[in-house]
């Protein structure tokens, strides 16, 4: 199940981050999310260790952790997607899938006049398609 | 060949160096023993990994041991080949011979029986025991050596070397060593190749029921443990890399049920970096391994030669993901194991890596790997710190563990143990449970600082109380509401989530009373019961009493003291190793953990430092809700640590974090903070920085607009970020000019106390008069209480919910615009032409303001001289619309009187001059009005007349007079305009005269000819003549023409002319002129008219000044001209000639005599008495264009004989080029009339410019 999403701007500023979890816990999955910043960095500033994957937008999983993992996405304009699953078998494919879908909701949340680049995304129709793609994720591996 | 396992284990014990055996054929060994033993082990060695290719080795151990050793003795041959790696490498056979024929007969044979052996790499060492000063033996010993070279040496290969033992030793040690090498190297070359076979062999089966991993074990770690000895730790690491891979394909092969190992005591204790940790035979289970056991095994065998290597780092790596899914593979297993034996091998197994790899670390990496390394480890802390805070909590330490994201991040996603039941109380605990329970009701809730209501972050990862009895054989988890049932108090003393998460709804409590009812027996016996929350610690502790073994680790659960010791050094250890590496933010927030022990434990100064980071890390990149949570412990630090500047600061900045992030009433709380402590008197007043709280921007639109030197005043719209209304207790804002930089900033002083409202607020500043250009805002100042603050500009946070939400993105607006200085008014005369001299006239002066109001405008009038004001008359104002429309309507009504009376439209008033000021009308203010100012031109000179014949004269500065005028204005008449209008103001007619006709009789026909000056209609009603002496009028008449004539119109600039007869009179004697004529010697023309014009076109009537006019002509104005009559001239006496020029051109500069000729035209001796001779001469010349040189009056001397004549000479240099006058001569002694003038003086000559001088031009 995916716990949550976020997006966060280049600055690592959080422009967007929903938790999909019904206990009153957001807070954590801040932590998690912030924290996983410290990999995404990790990742850019050296781009040895990114190696062939260099300039691919899909940062794979960011945190072999136990209970839950962590995976990046860093868009061309350095906005990172970060998505955390306790899903402990996941499918790489799934999860490109997912964030190739998100890429485009955020491109369409963005592309907004209104919105302020930088800026938290308040849209609510993002909000929604965001949920939408969460609920299907992983039922393409399913069916 | 598993029974081969234990052997395998012992021998791998016993040998850990190369054996090379030592054939002593000639009991030689004893004398070169220490000669050969000094060589090891190896410096230098050169060996072949497995793939052929060279390796250099350093110090390669080995031993030299002799063929009779019982250590290769005793072997069967089967033996041998399996553990062909305990055999010796190199053979080295040691011989001496002194004798030829001994060496043929004896010791030929018994070598070729000893190599005859072609499985061993041999050589041969023959020992010369001959003293080089013995030529013989030594001849001999070289001979016999010859011999054995020749013998068992081959082109292909030297097997053969020569020790002489008193001679030079030479090159024999390196050769020697080469040889040994040369040997070991071939025969591991062999054994690699045999291994590498029965292995290949051996894989090939693997799918075969009959394989067997012991078998396959033993060989690959054979070879591992051959490369190894050899010091190819490399290669030897891939064994173990591939037997691992092996391993973990073999032993997950589904059907075969294996038992997992580790149910041994000691078992909880990692042993993943010792190999001899527990005999293999031990864990031998069906010609495999037990996974728990071998793979701890394996990999302590990986990290063994992974320090050889000297690479920790990699231990590090390997082992943290060894732990990771070691980790999982006992989860698996879970309920064979002992409660919580997973997380307690974690804790060893990190705790193990931890300290093996940092003593090996030696720092000699590259920066990159060392970052990667210090993260492993903190990684490494971390999940030992993960693990270790589990079970704390489950032994009842959870109050102690700080509900911050990150623990809950880690461990409410952590599941619970898994044991196959969880542990129950032990019948003799019921002390111990009391203890924990009253731990339980004593723990409060620790208060949030500020009354800040937060539901705490949960630990667990479902209600552990629930978990715990579901896990319990006996009962499901529809009982669970039992436990809350029976013991209500439970509820509200636990003051954890736990209970106010789980709220048991009236339907299932009616189902579980049922329950209970059904089974009262079973409700009181321990097993069944549910257990309480303090029994379940008290279980748990008892079960992991017995799991752990080891005593330091249990010692650290032992007390909360003891835990919190541990728990520190732990998260210490996570954040140090962060910090060192790339994970800057893991560490960082893990130093907040490290304060919430600080702070726990009164350490306030850390605790501070430490949030303080924390705080510093969410705020730089914006991550609020994380802020939210760590910001007030630090604001509580500082305040309990007295530092009022920070903690002001920390208020401030918990109070412009998002609204939504904090109650209103928590809000409300820092806010009053900050105001007691703003009011307070701090030790040391601080600048508070408000950029984020209190916001300022201009008002939407165009920025306010001012014309230089104009104050105004500026409206800013303030944000407060204040929950509650704020009073300031000043305010101010500076402006600062854009494009200008060195102008400095203006202050903005707001005059009072200021409320802020929270929201939008909007202020209004006095602005003064600014310097022309463009201004934005600069920075907001203001006092709360004793405090001063600042905001600086638009903060990052910036008002989100206001409409001007992108104003911080955009480049700053100019608010404020403050013109170049342009006219803003214009007066002006509202008419050119000439206004009637000596008669109250109406002045017009047209105010226009310049898209600027006039309003309160103050006209300060004042007259030049020569020129009055008639004050008791009103000045009428009105629009200048009016004006122009009026003038239409003049045109068409064509002359009908109506000054002003058209005005109508209201926008017409009679104002009064005061001080000579006039307040202008409000109406006036914005649009261009006419101001008509009762004035009267004085001149007391009388007009002239002018002959016709004599050319026109007329100066217009005579007529000239000015108005000096100021405006102010503005709105605090801070504008003023100045300006001085010339008004023309002119007789009614010039007259010039001319004598029509001379008629025989001596009448004279005088035409006065009437010029109208004016653009008015002139009426003359009448005109009369009064004659100079000399002249008479005819007929004795009054001197006026018929009065039929009359009245006579003039139209504006036209001409009339009006008939005179006179008659030259008799000359009256001056004595006599001057008692009839005390006023004027001239004739006086007098004109009765009357006038008809507008006040906006020209002259016009003179307004009524007083009624003191006795009748009703008061309209009928004199004009009063005088007229200078010339006698002809009858006699001449004199004549004046000007004599030509001598040359023909006049410079500049230049000399020239002006000549003229005086000539008596007439016998003077019987009129004149005295000085008749004498004739007085005045030369008359513009000084600027002449200078005189010589008389320029005097007496010449003149006969007064007719005929007489006289030359006059002046010098004169003329003093400009051009057409100038000449001097002129006159004689004023005479009278005009007696004078003539022939030829004529010229009136101008050419005067040309200086020649050029060319002693300029000589460079010098």
């Amino acid at each position: 199940m995916i716990v949550c999403v976020a997006v966060v701007g280049h600055q690592n500023n959080p422009l967007y981050i929903q938790s999909f979890t019904e206990a009153d816990d957001a807070l954590k999955l801040h932590h998690i999310v912030h924290c996983s910043l410290d990999v995404v960095d990790e990742r850019v500033n050296n781009p040895k260790k990114a190696g062939p994957t260099l300039n691919e937008t899909f940062l794979g999983l960011l945190y072999p952790t136990e209970n839950y993992k962590v995976y990046g996405y860093l868009t061309n304009t350095k906005v990172k997607f970060i998505l955390v699953t306790t899903d402990l078998d996941v499918r790489d494919a799934d999860v490109r899938n997912f964030f190739r879908r998100f890429h485009a909701a955020y491109v369409d949340a963005v592309s907004n006049p209104f919105h302020v680049p930088g800026k938290k995304i308040t849209s609510r129709t993002f909000a929604e398609r965001v949920s939408t793609i969460v609920k299907s994720f992983g039922l393409s591996s399913a069916g | 060949m598993a029974n081969y396992l234990a052997q395998f284990q012992t021998i791998k014990n016993a040998c850990d160096h190369l054996v090379i055996a030592v054939e002593d054929v000639s009991d030689l060994w004893p004398t070169v023993k220490n000669g050969f033993e000094e060589r090891l082990p190896f410096k230098r060695a050169c060996l072949n990994n497995k793939t052929r290719n060279p390796v250099f080795v350093e110090k390669l151990p080995a031993e030299f041991i002799l063929t009779t050793d019982s250590r290769l003795r005793s072997r069967f041959p089967q033996e041998q080949l399996l553990f062909w790696f305990r055999e010796p490498y190199a053979t080295v056979v040691l011989v001496t011979c002194e004798d030829l024929d001994e060496f043929k007969t004896i010791l030929k044979p018994r070598l070729k029986l000893i190599v005859q052996n072609d499985e061993r790499e041999w050589f041969i060492v023959f020992v010369s025991r001959a003293h080089p000063s013995n030529d013989q033996a030594t001849k001999m010993a070289k001979k016999v050596y010859a011999k054995l070279e020749v013998d068992f040496s081959s082109k292909k290969r030297e097997r053969c070397c020569k020790l002489d033992i008193h001679g030079p030793e030479a090159n024999f040690w390196e050769d020697l060593e080469s040889k040994i090498m040369e040997s070991i190297k071939n025969t591991l070359d062999r054994r690699v190749q045999f291994y590498e076979d029965e292995i290949r062999k051996l894989s090939e089966q693997r799918l075969m029921p009959i394989w067997n991993f012991c078998n396959f074990f033993i060989l690959k770690e054979s070879l591992a443990f051959m490369f190894e000895i050899a010091h190819l730790h490399e290669d030897s690491l891939r064994e173990y890399d591939e037997l691992e891979l092996c391993y973990l394909e073999t032993v997950n092969v589904a059907g075969k049920q294996r038992d997992f190992g580790g149910t041994d005591r000691g078992a909880d204790q990692a042993a993943l970096l010792n190999p001899g940790n527990k005999p293999l035979t031990q864990i031998v289970q069906d010609d495999s391994f037990r996974e728990f056991e071998f793979r701890q095994y394996l990999f302590a065998c990986q990290s063994k030669l992974l320090f050889k290597l000297n690479r920790p780092f990699e231990v590090a790596s390997r082992g943290y993901s060894f732990v990771i899914s070691f980790s999982k593979a006992l989860a698996l297993h879970e309920s064979i194991f002992p409660f919580c034996m997973r997380e307690v091998w974690v804790i060893t197994a990190c705790l193990a890596l931890i300290n093996a790899t940092a003593s090996h670390y030696n720092g000699l990496v590259s920066p990159d790997i060392e970052k990667e390394f210090y993260r492993l480890q903190g990684d490494l802390y971390s999940l030992c710190r993960v693990k270790f805070m589990r079970l704390a909590y489950l032994i009842g330490y959870g109050t102690d563990i700080e509900r911050s994201p990150v623990n809950s991040a880690s461990l409410s996603m952590l599941p619970w143990p898994k044991p196959a039941v969880w542990p129950s109380v032990p019948s003799d605990a019921s002390s111990e449970v009391f203890v924990k329970e009253k731990m339980i009701l004593q723990e409060t809730a620790r208060a949030k600082h500020f009354a800040i209501q937060r539901k705490p972050l949960p630990l667990e990862p479902s209600v552990l109380l629930r978990e715990a009895n579901r896990r319990r054989a006996s009962l499901s988890a529809g009982n669970m509401f039992e436990v809350f049932e029976g013991r209500p108090s439970f509820i509200d003393g636990s003051g954890s989530d736990i209970s106010s998460r789980v709220s048991p709804s009236p339907k299932v409590h009616g189902i579980s009373m049922s329950r209970t009812n059904s089974s009262p027996m079973n409700f009181e016996s321990s097993i069944d019961r549910p257990m309480r929350l303090a029994e379940i610690y008290v279980a748990a502790e008892h079960a992991m009493q017995h799991t752990i073994s080891d005593p330091d680790l249990w010692k650290s659960l032992s007390s909360v003291k003891e835990f919190e010791q541990k728990y520190l050094e732990l998260t210490k250890g996570a954040a140090d190793n962060y910090h060192r590496s790339w994970w800057k933010r893991h560490g960082v927030v893990l130093d907040g953990e490290i304060a919430a022990v600080c702070f726990r434990n009164g350490n306030y100064d850390l605790a501070a430092k430490s949030y303080e980071k924390v705080c510093a890390l969410y705020a730089g990149e914006g991550w609020q809700d994380l802020l939210a949570e760590v910001l007030p412990n630090l604001a509580e630090c500082q305040k309990i640590l007295n530092d009022q500047a920070g903690y002001l600061s920390s208020c401030v900045r918990l109070l412009s974090l998002d609204k939504g992030l904090f109650l209103t009433k928590e809000r409300q709380a820092f806010q009053s903070e900050v105001v007691r402590l703003a009011h307070s008197e701090m030790k040391h007043p601080v600048p508070l920085d408000v950029s984020s709280l209190i916001t300022f921007s201009g008002n939407p639109g165009p920025p306010l607009e001012l014309c230089d030197g104009d104050p105004g005043t500026l409206s800013v719209t303030v944000w407060s970020g204040f929950p509650d209304d704020i009073t300031l207790e000043s305010l101010s804002l500076t402006l600062i000019a854009t494009y200008n930089a060195d102008e400095g900033v203006k202050a903005l002083r707001c005059s009072s106390a200021t409320i802020l409202k929270p929201g939008r607020n909007t202020i209004t500043l006095a602005l003064p008069p600014q310097k022309p250009g463009s201004y934005v805002l600069g920075v907001l100042t203001g006092q709360i209480g004793h405090l001063r603050f600042r905001s600086h500009s638009f903060s990052k946070g910036g008002p989100a919910d206001t409409d001007d939400l992108m104003s911080y993105e955009k480049p700053t607006r100019p608010i404020l615009k403050v013109f170049k200085p342009r006219p803003l008014v214009d007066l002006a005369a509202a008419i050119s032409s000439a206004l009637l001299m000596n008669e109250p006239q109406w002045v017009g002066i047209i105010v226009r303001p310049v898209n600027y109001s006039l309003k309160g405008a103050v006209l300060h009038i004042d007259t030049g001289p020569g020129l009055k004001i008639k004050e008791s008359h009103v000045i009428e104002m009105e629009s200048y619309a009016n004006v122009s429309q009026s003038t239409m309507d003049m045109a068409n009504c064509n002359g009908a009187e109506n000054n002003g009376t058209l005005a109508v439209s209201g926008e017409f008033k009679q104002l009064t001059l005061q001080d000579g000021r006039i307040e202008l009308p409000e109406w006036a203010s914005d649009m261009t009005s006419v101001l008509w100012v009762p004035i009267r031109a004085i001149n007391d000179s009388l007009a002239r007349g002018t002959s016709s014949v004599a050319p026109r004269r007329q100066s217009i500065v005579d007529g000239m007079r000015t108005i000096a005028m100021k405006l102010e204005f503005g709105v605090y008449h801070n504008q003023t305009f100045e300006r001085t209008i010339a008004v023309h103001f002119t007789d009614p007619f010039h007259v010039s005269t001319r004598v029509a006709d001379k008629c025989n009789d001596g009448t004279l026909l005088l035409q006065v000819i009437l010029h109208s000056q004016v653009k008015a209609t002139l009426t003359i009603y009448d005109a009369w003549l009064d004659l100079q002496d000399g002249f008479v009028h005819t007929r004795q008449g009054d001197g006026r023409p018929t009065s039929g004539f009359f009245p006579l119109v003039i139209s504006p600039t036209s001409r009339a002319g009006i008939l005179f007869s006179i008659c030259l009179g008799k000359t009256i004697a001056e004595d006599e002129v001057k008692a009839q004529h005390p006023v004027h010697p001239d004739s006086i023309l007098n004109i009765r008219y009357g006038i008809a014009g507008d006040r906006t076109i020209g002259a016009h009537t003179p307004m009524v000044v007083e009624s003191t006019k006795p009748n009703g002509t008061t309209q009928d104005l004199i004009f009063r001209s005088a007229l200078v009559l010339q006698r002809p001239v009858l006699d001449p006496c004199l004549a004046v000639g000007f004599l030509p020029l001598p040359s023909g051109d006049l410079r500049v500069g230049q000399l020239v005599t002006m000549k003229w000729r005086v000539e008596r035209l007439k016998d003077f001796e019987n009129e004149v008495s005295q000085n008749n001779d004498e004739v007085l001469y005045e030369v008359n010349a513009n000084s600027e264009n002449w200078m005189i040189a010589g008389r320029k009056r005097g007496h010449v001397s003149v006969s007064t004989k007719q005929g007489s004549r006289i030359v006059i000479s002046i010098l004169c240099v003329p003093l400009v080029a051009g057409y100038v006058r000449p001097p002129q001569l006159g004689l004023p002694n005479v009278d005009e009339a007696n004078i003539s003038c022939n030829p004529a003086g010229p009136h101008l000559v050419c005067v040309l410019p200086p020649a050029l001088s060319s002693s300029f031009c000589i460079p010098a």
